[in-house]
């Protein structure tokens, strides 16, 4: 009888959220909003990255963000949130870390602050509301 | 008030709402209060001050609020609970945001606040001196009316 390891798995691709070996990649997803905070994890849990961990504002994010260094590959950056802003948590990793791949996630009528976070360091940068292969697109490039 | 205050925010809930519950979407007829009006189960609010001032109220009946949150969720969500009350808001920021876009556009300029979330039964709204134009935008969820009271500043 023949088993499933007998054919070829042409069906079968690596998720775009591993890298070579299979090991996913690890993201920190910072964002006030609970709603946000699950959507943007669902879409990339699907594709095989891990959510290695989640802040409400941006100073936790910045903490969390040293505290798992270097085992955190990249980060979704809300913009306006308590306590700090995005863009000076952005500032504040890159002030540590001046390879971390921050991503901003932000509504439309932001064009100037996206503008100056990219100019700061951002990789890349995301529009709600939020499509799935939108996110991914825009993750994978400033990843990769 | 002036039509132009919400043609921006009725654009605005258009697109988003379409972009997140689907191309089955419908506009009613405009329609003017100038005296108090009854509020559905959930309102998203949202206050302007600048040159303009006043506030967005993103009314609809909890019935509609929990099939909307749910769709957005992908998860049918039995009670309007913390995760709701998020997806609601974020609805409404998102809204607002493209709005105001547009708005600074025609040269209006104000900041606004983080939306809030009032839930509850027989709730009515006022207005002192300013009229309130209002949008009924239907979509498979129900309907969520659009109610906005603006004023140039004096």
């Amino acid at each position: 009888m023949k088993t499933k390891m007998d054919f070829p798995s042409i069906n079968e691709r690596k998720p775009d959220g591993q890298g070579d070996g299979g090991t996913p990649y690890k993201v920190l997803v910072v964002d006030d909003s609970m709603f946000v905070k699950k959507q943007i994890s669902q879409i990339l849990t699907s594709e095989g990255f891990e959510v290695v961990g989640t802040a409400g504002d941006g100073l936790e994010g910045l903490e969390k963000y040293k505290e798992l260094y270097p085992d955190v590959d990249f980060v979704t950056m809300d913009i306006t949130m308590p306590k700090m802003d995005g863009i000076s948590s952005l500032e504040k990793i890159i002030e540590f870390d001046k390879d971390a791949k921050v991503i901003m996630v932000s509504a439309l009528g932001k064009q100037d602050l996206v503008k100056k976070a990219l100019m700061m360091g951002a990789k890349n940068y995301i529009v709600k509301p939020l499509d799935r292969v939108k996110v991914l697109e825009r993750v994978l490039q400033s990843i990769k | 008030m002036r039509v132009e205050y919400i043609n921006p925010f009725v654009e605005a809930a258009f697109d988003i709402l379409k972009e997140v519950l689907g191309d089955d979407i419908q506009r009613g007829e405009l329609y003017l209060k100038s005296t108090s009006q009854a509020v559905q189960g959930v309102a998203a609010f949202v206050g302007l001050a600048g040159n303009v001032e006043g506030r967005v109220l993103f009314d609809m009946s909890m019935e509609t609020a929990l099939a909307v949150a749910s769709e957005m969720n992908g998860e049918t969500l039995t009670e309007l609970d913390d995760l709701g009350k998020a997806t609601i808001t974020e609805l409404a920021n998102m809204i607002t945001a493209q709005a105001v876009t547009k708005l600074h556009d025609l040269g209006f300029t104000f900041d606004l606040t983080p939306p809030a979330i009032f839930t509850g039964e027989n709730m009515e709204i006022t207005d002192n001196e300013v009229e309130a134009l209002i949008v009924p935008v239907i979509v498979k969820q129900g309907k969520i009316e659009i109610n906005v009271a603006v004023r140039e500043r004096t």
